[in-house]
């Protein structure tokens, strides 16, 4: 457990908002791509278990945010498939919006310590 | 709501979503080990490699469940059946337990069941909240009115959404149809707007309406209750128009009432409704009372308003009827009536009055039990906890949540509580029984024994609040450990033993001073019953039977004479019967008539007339109650119809109205008190010592006794009949029923009844709280010892090294004893030093339900403090004896 406690906790929600971007840009994606790609774009500064991914994915299902089928991948294996909805689309402006006044917000207080 | 369809969905495939789960992880873990045996690792370290990117697999589904279905169902019923099996794995902890909740929780549902007839059941009419009762105070009973003063009140629409009367549900003669034997109904005399303002709807024909409901003896009608109609009429599809010889009135049948619907009244219930225009008698005679009035409130007037309203009509009225006489003592009186507005939505109920309160009393008792039954319980918990550790620091290090294990526990305390309290319902349904028999004769038919949804929520409801209670103080304190030391430590119990140890004697503690207050709530509802027991009611009622007749009709006051003549001579003649005779009212029959009288000579009434209770006898009166005229003598048959008054007096009456003679044969009395020297002479031939005859707790009041035939009788009343004989009743009363239906099969005989059990009724309730605080007492005082015991014992087993040591080290075994002893008797006295002050306190609570006892009252004290030693001794003692029994070498062994 050592060796993660450099790296920072993934934030409460922050990992659905990177899920729902990475299937915007990607399209729909198993489990496996989402976990790849996801750690490709964070470029090692986050450690992730692969496995939290699916709790994670299940919950969005739920909201609605995303629709799961099932597919065959690149190699013709039978793998479940993610797909963004209409309503996750709207959540992501809704949580950019939300990021970016979060962000903002905290760089005053950053550089007002300076 | 999308997001709850789903789950609940994934509720009923859980094994179609698992495989596909499994199968996604194992698509992912393939496609990861792919990619890292492309980059040229061995297939067996990539596989290895995939895994552990992975993560905990196991962990994550269990995750992925939880977040899937409901997953508390899923795991509620996972840990039930845990729970089942873990308790089917114990069964004296089980059976304990269950068996102390049952006891508590039955308890609870018995006397709320009562509660709940008496105090919670609304009527079952229309807005039945909104019901009144105007109920008149002061003079000839309460409660009952005259059919003119409901007139007046029923002239307010302002006040009221109409006002309606009924008669009290009278035992009449009933007479389907065909055969001669006598029947009885309950019927009730009702105003024609009734069913209206009720809002009864009829279940077939139609009920009543003021047009039914005009004139005297013009209506002769009746509406069946629906259970009459079903039970007794055998649901005759042709009832309507059909006619009924109902009080030996022929009633044509015009309807059924609604289903449920059994009249207004708690304890009695109406078979058949018939107009109060087919009394016999002078419906509008102000004198007489015999009808409740009962209102609907206009939801807008507020009900300080219509007291004060009715009021003012109620005055009004009485000045109308009585006030040409409110210079009379008569007048005085009858001016003082008053009318209470009440209530009325849960039905009206005597019942109530007497028995409210002392229902409250025996809530509280069972209450009390019931703590003490979840203490007990909590009790086996916490020493079974302590015998899981391992169980449990296993389950921790399997990765069980605390949360969850709390859970688990809880679940198992919720088994226990309802296995509790269906085996409780068991023992509540016949504990109800039991009860029953305390109630007066005929109070006890309508409370059903068979449970409704209200009763069958507040078990459900107390079961689950006791499993709380008595299963998260040991569920906390089982699963506050650190599971490494605990699997460490292997089985024993070093872990928290100390507080754990504590806490146990807590709930003793808690258990004993609760009992004490319930054993000396006991004592002092015992010893108020034991003090009414012992009052001389001034007769014997041993051996005395009571009855009444029911006569046709047509028969007059020389017909009754006459056929009590015969019965008379019959039944004396009789082997076995020692004496017959009859008075009005009788012996407990609840009241007295009260008559105003002048007594020539006498200071006490030279200004004015004084009243006194006059009581209508036969010959042979004092006989059949064992009692033996002090002076002169007391009536015989040459008596019944001699023209000179006579009168039998009381010692009462001669200390009120001769203080300074001895002897009142001789003296004179009159009935007429309109002048201070009175008017026709009613000459005494008698003297009788005090007698009670309406109750243990009244005082004496001066009597005067006159032969039946020539007093009260003018008013028609049939008296209670009297025999004397040692014989059983299972025989007498068949020897009684032969010899008057070969008088006249018509007369039928009603209400049989030993006076011993007439006694009894008029002390129904303080037998019944007296016999039921006793029950609880004894139960709470089980309960503790075993609580004690099992405290106890656990001491005892978790010490036996250190006692062999003691043992080994040449300790005497009595000190060992003693040892144990004294730490079970310093739990106890810590229990009785908190129970005494709470005890008195409770017994202040009651003391109006005391007769001639005081809530601090020492003897009381004392005996409840000897019966907790006693008990305390003895739940000590056995787990002491064993301690001192113990051998040094097996003890160290042990270890």
């Amino acid at each position: 457990m050592s060796t993660r406690s450099a790296k920072p906790d993934l934030l409460q929600g922050t990992l659905d908002l990177m899920v729902l971007r990475t299937l915007e840009t990607m399209g729909a994606q198993h489990g496996f791509g989402l976990a790849q790609r996801i750690q490709q774009i964070s470029a090692g500064l986050l450690e992730l278990n692969q496995g939290t991914l699916y709790p994670a994915l299940l919950r969005l299902e739920q909201r609605g945010w995303i629709v799961s089928r099932w597919g065959a991948s690149d190699n013709n294996r039978r793998a479940k498939f993610y797909e963004l909805t209409k309503a996750g689309r709207k959540q992501i402006a809704r949580e950019e919006h939300e990021w970016a006044r979060t962000v903002a917000l905290m760089q005053r207080f950053l550089r007002a310590a300076e | 709501m999308h997001t709850l369809w789903k789950r609940l969905a994934a509720l009923f495939s859980p094994g179609r979503r698992d495989r596909d789960l499994s199968e996604e992880v194992e698509v992912h873990l393939e496609m990861r080990a792919a990619e890292l045996r492309e980059q040229g690792i061995a297939p067996d370290a990539s596989r290895a490699q995939a895994r552990r990117e992975f993560g905990g697999i196991e962990q994550m589904k269990e995750h992925y469940r939880e977040r899937r279905g409901l997953p508390w169902v899923e795991t509620l019923a996972k840990d039930a059946v845990y729970g089942l099996r873990g308790l089917r794995r114990n069964p004296v902890f089980t059976a304990a337990a269950v068996l102390s909740l049952a006891l508590g929780i039955g308890a609870n549902t018995a006397i709320f069941s009562f509660i709940n007839t008496l105090m919670l059941r609304m009527l079952p009419v229309e807005k039945p909240q909104e019901l009144l009762n105007l109920y008149r105070t002061g003079g000839w009973g309460s409660g009952f009115a005259s059919y003119p003063l409901y007139l007046e009140f029923r002239k307010h629409d302002d006040l009221f959404n109409g006002v309606f009367a009924r008669s009290g549900a009278d035992k009449v003669r009933f007479d389907p149809g065909g055969g001669n034997r006598v029947e009885f109904a309950q019927r009730e005399l009702v105003s024609g707007n009734y069913f209206g303002v009720l809002g009864v709807k009829p279940a077939m024909g139609r009920l009543f309406t003021d047009e039914d409901n005009r004139a005297p003896q013009a209506h002769p009608l009746a509406v069946l209750s629906f259970e009459f109609w079903r039970n007794r009429l055998g649901q005759d599809p042709a009832i309507l128009g059909r006619v009924l010889t109902v009080d030996e009135q022929r009633l044509t049948v015009i309807g059924v009432a609604a289903p449920g619907f059994r009249g207004v009244e708690v304890e009695s219930h109406a078979d058949m409704w018939v107009p109060a225009m087919m009394l016999r008698g002078n419906i509008m005679e102000p004198g007489m009372h015999w009808v409740w009035i009962m209102a609907r409130r206009r939801p807008a007037v507020p009900k300080g308003r219509v007291q004060a309203a009715a009021n003012t009509i109620m005055q009004r009225y009485l000045m109308s009827v009585y006030g040409r006489q409110r210079e009379t003592a008569f007048g005085k009186w009858a001016l003082e009536q008053k009318i209470e507005v009440r209530e009325a939505g849960l039905g009206l109920s005597m019942l109530r009055e007497t028995f409210g309160k002392p229902l409250a009393i025996l809530m509280a008792a069972v209450g009390l039990v019931l703590l003490i039954a979840c203490a007990n319980v909590a009790n086996l918990l916490i020493a079974r906890g302590a015998a899981r550790q391992r169980e449990i620091a296993m389950r921790f290090s399997l990765g069980a949540t605390r949360r969850r294990l709390v859970r688990q526990w809880l679940i198992e305390s919720l088994l226990l509580a309802l296995s509790g309290s269906i085996l409780g319902l068991a023992f509540a349904i016949w504990g109800e029984r039991y009860l029953l028999l305390f109630l007066p004769e005929g109070a006890g038919e309508s409370f059903s024994v068979t449970p409704d949804t209200k009763v069958l929520g507040f078990t459900l409801g107390i079961s689950v609040v006791s499993a709380i209670l008595f299963g998260l103080a040991p569920a906390l304190r089982a699963t506050s450990l650190d599971p490494a030391a605990a699997l460490k430590d292997g089985a024993s119990q070093q872990t928290g033993r100390g507080s754990r140890a504590g806490f146990r004697k807590v709930l003793v503690v808690v258990q004993v001073a609760l009992s004490v207050v319930l054993v000396a709530v006991a004592g002092l509802f015992a010893q108020s019953l034991a003090g009414l027991r012992g009052i001389n009611p001034g007769f014997s009622a041993q051996n005395v039977f009571t009855f009444s007749l029911d006569y046709p009709r047509g028969w007059h006051k020389p017909d009754k004479e006459k056929h009590r003549e015969l019965l008379r001579a019959g039944l004396t003649a009789l082997p076995g019967i020692a004496s017959f005779s009859y008075g009005m009212p009788g012996p407990y029959r609840g009241g007295s008539w009260r008559s105003g009288i002048r007594v020539p000579g006498s200071a006490r009434t030279a200004r004015e007339g004084v009243e006194v209770e006059e009581q209508g006898i036969g010959p042979a009166y004092f006989a059949t109650l064992g009692v033996r005229p002090s002076r002169g003598r007391e009536f015989d048959e040459t008596d019944l119809r001699a023209p000179r008054k006579i009168a039998i007096v009381n010692e009462a009456f001669v200390r009120e109205f001769f203080p300074e003679i001895q002897d009142p044969v001789g003296r004179v009395l009159s009935f007429d008190d309109s002048k201070p020297e009175g008017g026709e002479p009613t000459y005494i031939v008698g003297l009788v010592r005090d007698i009670l005859h309406d109750g243990l707790k009244t005082r004496a009041k001066s009597a005067v006794y006159v032969p039946f035939e020539q007093g009260v009788s003018a008013m028609e009343l049939d008296p209670t009949l009297l025999v004397r004989s040692p014989l059983p009743v299972g025989s007498l009363l068949p020897a009684i029923r032969r010899e008057l239906s070969r008088l006249n099969p018509e007369v039928a005989l009603t209400e049989p009844r030993t006076l011993r059990e007439r006694v009894d009724d008029s002390i129904f309730v303080e037998r019944a709280v007296a016999t039921l605080c006793g029950f609880f007492g004894g139960l709470a005082l089980l309960l503790a010892g075993v609580g004690i015991y099992g405290v106890m014992a656990y001491a005892v087993a978790r010490r036996t090294a250190e006692i062999g040591l003691r043992i080994a080290l040449g300790a005497a075994p009595a000190k060992i004893e003693w040892m144990v002893l004294r730490d079970g008797l310093l739990l106890i006295a810590a229990g009785v030093v908190i129970g005494l002050p709470l005890s008195v306190a409770a017994g202040r609570i009651s003391a109006s339900l005391l007769y001639d006892v005081k809530p601090n009252n020492p003897s009381t004290l004392a005996f409840t403090v000897t019966v907790l030693l006693a008990m305390g001794l003895l739940a000590a003692w056995l787990p002491a004896r064993r301690a001192a029994a113990v051998e040094p070498v097996e003890a160290l062994r042990h270890e």
